[in-house]
This record gives structure tokens, sequence and C-alpha cells, in this order.
């Protein structure tokens, strides 16, 4: 009962017309960030920290927090209209989202972009209300093994968004988690696969580069040999009934919002794991477990919910460890952290009691920006399909300039640029040969984590693999790698069953 | 010979076959065994991954070769010849882009690369192509670098800017 009065007072503190009016700014500033392709929610947050010294600490995470937030709904936006991710956690969304803009059917990718992120950030800010310092213990017992464990599970999702031809499945993640090697070595510091000496090569392959180098340049590649240049003008024409029949078509979206809801959550928990890997997780198992696992990749509605649900959610559930423990869930709550700091905060248990009106201020002002965002969202809609009229011989030398800047904003390196073109090509040829690319982009992304996690485990084990399989020793990282095993024979044992048991006609 | 898709498929799958190899004699420039005293090698991780790669490349050609894959039995050409022209234009002209930034500066070489593909690839007028190859870098400064305050790269265009940078700051 008592959490219910101070979860009102936060509310009530959200809506003083001050907070009020940064969270909404704050929205719609995340909305436009996360969009463009190459920034993201770290990139807003960071930049607008100066502006938060002006006004009273609360009001400035719930402004920092909005754009965070806002951010998570905006990288949806690029995604599903240009194919190009606008961060890494919308790179599951362009599966689905895109191809259903191809098909004429952007509003409802938009709209279920918009509504999976409403259900995840509702379902995630509940959790927190109720089990914020409970769930702090549990991510706290989170170490390398189970993180390695988690990573496990992951990449066995992956297998089944790969198409038929496994070893090119297979060879799209193990070059993936290849490219993350590039650059000096975790432990020892070595430099490793530095190509004739390149000096661009020590910091490494940037996720983005690979993602936008396949999904901007790639597929831009794609679609002019298809259309053969001919300049096409969509003629979509949307009314407002046609945004209400698309939330019709969400109806059988509600396992995929089951599980992004609460594995992104419980994902965004854990210290330095993020909405990202949520994200993937989320489409991969939710593709899996659905009936029509074939139609995902060809533009279904539960495909954009899924990661939208786990991105959102997640972004929430990483805030947890951040206000109970002081430790940031991901690299947007890293900066939000030195926030606190700055303010004089000090992040923690004691956080709670403190400052019960910052904290629940947050909580409150969580809820508010869920439903803002969602109203902005939808709102927008009709500008954000605007983009599909313009002539595609001019949306494309568009969508050049935004690879171009999106190459080098992350890393500020010509380098990069270069290097995102190479896989841009490199992406259209092995497209055209039925290499699937999208588990490379998921592996670069999930193989730094997974190779620490790895390494930390087995010097606290001495070099012993039981560290992952005995129930004795860690009994959390055993039981996710035996479900991650499970995960990747699924689709052998879907396989052997059909060919056992085959369906009569 | 003609590019065939069937033909792409091997070239392609010998080329990475021998990526492969490459990037396992490149990894083994470090150490690349697993003791239990000094646990991996900075070589161990990219060593053993690339010979999984190489592996999947093999099991690839012996597929191409007993005809098993789609690809291995397409005869089709491998990039349509009626689009042949788009997608070689572009990619040249994107690296056309590229090297002008790194020399030029990403504004100057925008307008230049603009102009060249909508003029190839639109059938807008001179007045609207040069209209826009102008005001797209001009947007794209107001965002980046007054908004964001991220520089991009100007080349030997830098100077050009400092009188605006003095009205920034």
């Amino acid at each position: 009962m008592e959490t219910f009065y101070l979860l009102m007072n936060g509310i009530g503190t959200a809506l003083v017309p001050l907070n009020l009016a940064l969270l909404i700014f704050g929205c719609l500033i995340g909305l436009f960030v996360g969009a463009m392709p190459g920034l993201g929610s770290v990139n807003g947050v960071a930049i607008l920290i100066p502006i938060t010294f002006i006004v009273p600490p609360t009001a400035a995470i719930i402004f920092l927090a909005a754009v965070y937030y806002g951010a998570m709904y905006g990288g949806a936006i690029s995604s599903i209209m240009l194919g190009i991710p606008g961060a890494s956690t919308a790179v599951a969304t362009v599966f689905d989202g895109r191809p259903l803009a191809q098909k004429g059917d952007a509003i409802t990718g938009l709209t279920a972009a918009a509504v999976g992120s409403f259900v995840g950030g509702t379902v995630s800010v509940i959790l927190f209300t109720l089990f914020a310092p409970p769930l702090a213990k549990v991510a706290l017992a989170f170490n390398a093994p189970e993180t390695f464990a988690l990573m496990v599970m992951a990449f066995a999702t992956f297998v089944g968004l790969g198409g038929d031809d496994i070893p090119k499945t297979c060879f799209s993640i193990l070059i993936g988690l290849v490219l993350s090697t590039i650059g000096l070595d975790l432990i020892s510091g070595q430099p490793r696969l530095i190509f004739f000496g390149v000096p661009g090569f020590l910091h490494g392959v940037n996720f983005l580069v690979l993602a936008i180098g396949i999904y901007g340049i790639g597929e831009m590649l794609w679609t002019l040999e298809s259309t053969k240049g001919a300049v096409q003008i969509s003629s979509i024409k949307f009314t407002f009934k046609d945004i209400l029949e698309s939330f019709k078509k969400l109806k059988g979206t509600l396992m995929a919002m089951t599980i992004g809801s609460f594995l992104g959550f419980f994902v965004g928990i854990l210290p330095a794991a993020g909405a990202t890997p949520a994200a993937l997780m989320s489409y991969g198992i939710t593709k899996q477990l659905s009936k029509n696992s074939a139609e995902f990749g060809t533009g279904v509605p539960a495909g954009v919910v899924a990661p939208e649900c786990a991105n959102n959610s997640a972004s929430t559930g990483s805030m947890l460890p951040m206000l109970t423990l002081g430790i940031p869930g991901s690299p947007t709550t890293a900066i939000l952290l030195g926030g606190m700091i700055l303010w004089g905060l000090t992040p923690g248990p004691l956080l709670f009691t403190q400052q019960p009106e910052f904290v629940w201020g947050l909580i409150g002002s969580l809820y508010i920006a869920n439903f803002f965002t969602l109203i902005l969202n939808v709102a927008l809609i009709p500008a954000f399909i605007m983009v599909l009229r313009v002539p595609f011989a001019i949306l494309a030398p568009v969508i050049f300039v935004l690879c171009v800047t999106g190459g080098y904003a992350p890393t500020q390196s010509i380098h990069d640029v270069w290097l995102m073109l190479l896989f841009g090509v490199v992406g259209y040829i092995l497209r055209k040969l039925d290499y699937p690319v999208a588990p490379a982009v998921l592996s670069i992304v999930l193989g730094p984590l997974a190779e620490k996690a790895m390494r930390q485990s087995l010097i606290i084990s001495d070099g012993s693999f039981n560290i992952f399989l005995d129930f004795t020793i860690k009994p959390i990282a055993a039981t996710i790698m035996y479900i991650a095993l499970i995960f990747l024979f699924l689709p052998l044992i879907n396989v052997l069953k059909n060919k056992l048991f085959p369906k009569k006609a | 010979m003609k590019l065939t898709t069937r033909n792409a498929e091997i070239i392609v799958a010998v080329l990475l076959a021998l990526c492969s190899i490459g990037l396992m004699i490149k990894s083994a420039q470090n150490r690349i065994d697993w003791t239990v005293e000094d646990n991996m090698g900075a070589g161990f991780m990219p060593f053993w991954l690339s010979l999984g790669m190489l592996i999947c490349t093999i099991i690839t050609i012996f597929k191409w070769i007993l005809k098993k894959s789609p690809q291995s039995t397409n005869n089709e050409p491998f990039v349509d010849p009626e689009a042949t022209k788009y997608v070689y234009v572009t990619i040249l002209s994107l690296i056309g882009l590229i090297l002008g930034t790194a020399y030029l500066g990403i504004y100057i070489s925008l307008i230049f690369f603009l102009f060249f593909y909508l003029k190839v690839f639109s059938e807008k007028s001179i007045l609207f192509i040069s209209v826009f190859s102008i005001a797209t870098p001009i947007i794209t400064f107001c965002f980046f670098e007054w908004l964001l305050k991220i520089t991009l790269p100007q080349g030997i265009s830098e100077p050009l800017f400092y009188p605006i940078y003095d009205l920034m700051y």
C-alpha cells in the first residue's frame, strides 16, 4: 500500500508543469534522435546532460529518461521506413518492419512498433514498481557464467534466424564473431587481426558500421538492382481509419508482447546487458515458438512487436541496477548515473529512502512518458509515411548521405566509412547467394559480451567448462545453458519430427 | 566466362575459404592455445572461429560440386544485365563520395555526389538538382555541427567554416 502512495506521489511530481513540459520535449527529442541512423539514446542523453544543470535533479532525470524512452520508440522508425536500424536496439525490427513497409503496409509496422513499445514499457514499469529491491538482488547474482549462458541462448536463437542453409547460417554467425574480435584483446590488451597495420582496426569494428553497411548500402544496392533504377512513387494514401485498422492486425501478437515484455525486463536488469541483446533474443525466441515461424522475416506484425516490446522493457529494466545498486544496466544508464553524481545524488539502496521524491518521480514519469510517446508516435505516423511518397531517385541518395554520416558519427573515423561501404557491397553479394546477413550483425553485437563472460568464467573455474554445466556449481548458469541447447537443437528436432511423423496432406 | 549465379557461388565460396585461412594465419600471430595457467591466448577465439568458417565454406563447396544447393544449379546471370549500370555507378559514386570526404570534406563532396547521382538517375530539372545538392549539406551541417556538436570531416575546405564557427561558439 505504501508503494502505491509513493507511486501516486511520483506521478504527481511528474505532472508538475515544468516536469511535464520537459518530459514531452524529451520524448520528442528522443524520437528524433532514435530515428537517425548512427545516433542513439547514448548520443541524445550525453549531449543534453549540460542542459539539465539549470533545472532541479528530479526534472533533469525525468527529461533524460524521456529522451532515453523516446529513442527506444524512435529507433523503429528508420528501421521500418528506410530499412536502416536507427540504433542497435532496433536491428531486429528491420527483419519484419522493412518487409511490411515494402508490402505497402508501413502503417501496420509503425503501429506495431508503437503499441509494442507501449506494452513493453508499461509492463516493465509495473514490474519495476513492484519488484525493484528483490530484483536487484537477483541481478547481483548474475555473474560471468550466467552472462555467458545467456549469450549462448541468444546465439542459439540466431540459428533459427537463418534460412534453410545451415552452413551458410553458421558462417554468418562465425564471421560476425570474428569481426567482433578485431582490435585489442580484452584480457591481455594485445592487438589482434590488425590488417595491413591499419591503425583504424585498433578500435575494432563498430556494430553500427556493419549494420548500416549491410542494411543501408547493401539493401539499397539490392533495391536498385530489383527496380532497375525505376523512379517509383509510392501512392500510399492513408486515412485515420487505416490507422485504426492497423490496430486490429495486432490481434495475434499477444505471445510476442508477453515474451518481449518479460524477457526484455529481465535482460535489462542485468548489469551491462542492455536493450540490444533483449530485443534480439525476444525476436529469436518469439520466432522459434511461433506456429508461423516460417513467415517471420516476410513482414509479420509479431516480428516487430517482439523486439520493440523488449527494447522498451529493457530500457526501464536497465534503470533498476542503476538506482538500486549504482551499477549501470546499459551504456545510456551509465551516462544517467554520471548525471546523478553530478547532481549530488548517490545511487544505491539508500536512494529509495533518502531521495524518495527523486526515485518515485522518475518511476512516475516513466508511466507518463510511455503514454505520451505512444500518442506522439501514432500522431506522427502520417508524417513518417510521407517518406514513402518521396521518389526513389531522391530517397536513395538521401539514404546514402545518412549512411555515410551515420557510419562516421559513432567513431568519427573515415576508416569506418570505408569499412561500411565494403560491408555493404559484400553484404549485397552474399545476400544474392542466400547467405543470411542478420546473424552476422547480431553476432558482432553479442560477441564481445560473450567472449568476456566466457574468459572471466574460465579464469574463475581454472579452465573447467563445468562451471557452465554443473547445477551444483552455478545452478542459474546451468539452467540457462541447457535451455540454450534445447533452442539450438530445436530446428533439428523439428526437421526430424517432420520426417518421422509427416503431416497428412 | 559469363558470371552466372552458379559461377558466383563457387567463386565466393573459394574466396571466403581463402579469407578464412588468411584469418587463421593472422590470428596465429598471437597465442592460439589455451592453458589452465595462462588461460586463452589472444588469438584463440579468432583462430578457432575462423576454422569454423573454413569448415562451413568447404561444406558449401562440396554442396556446389554435388549440385545440392539452389545456387549451384542456377545459370541465370548473377547481376541482372539491365541493372548493372545502376549497381556499378552507385558503387563507384559512393567510392568517389568517400574519397572526396577524406580530402575535400564531406560538405563539398556531398554537393558533387548529389548533383551527379540525381543528374544520372532522376528526371528532375537542373534547378531542382542544384538546390537539392546545396540544401542537403547545409541541413547536414546544421544538424550535426550546430545541434549535435559532432564535427564532420571538412578536409581542405575547413578554413571556409571558421567564420561560421566564430558565430556558433
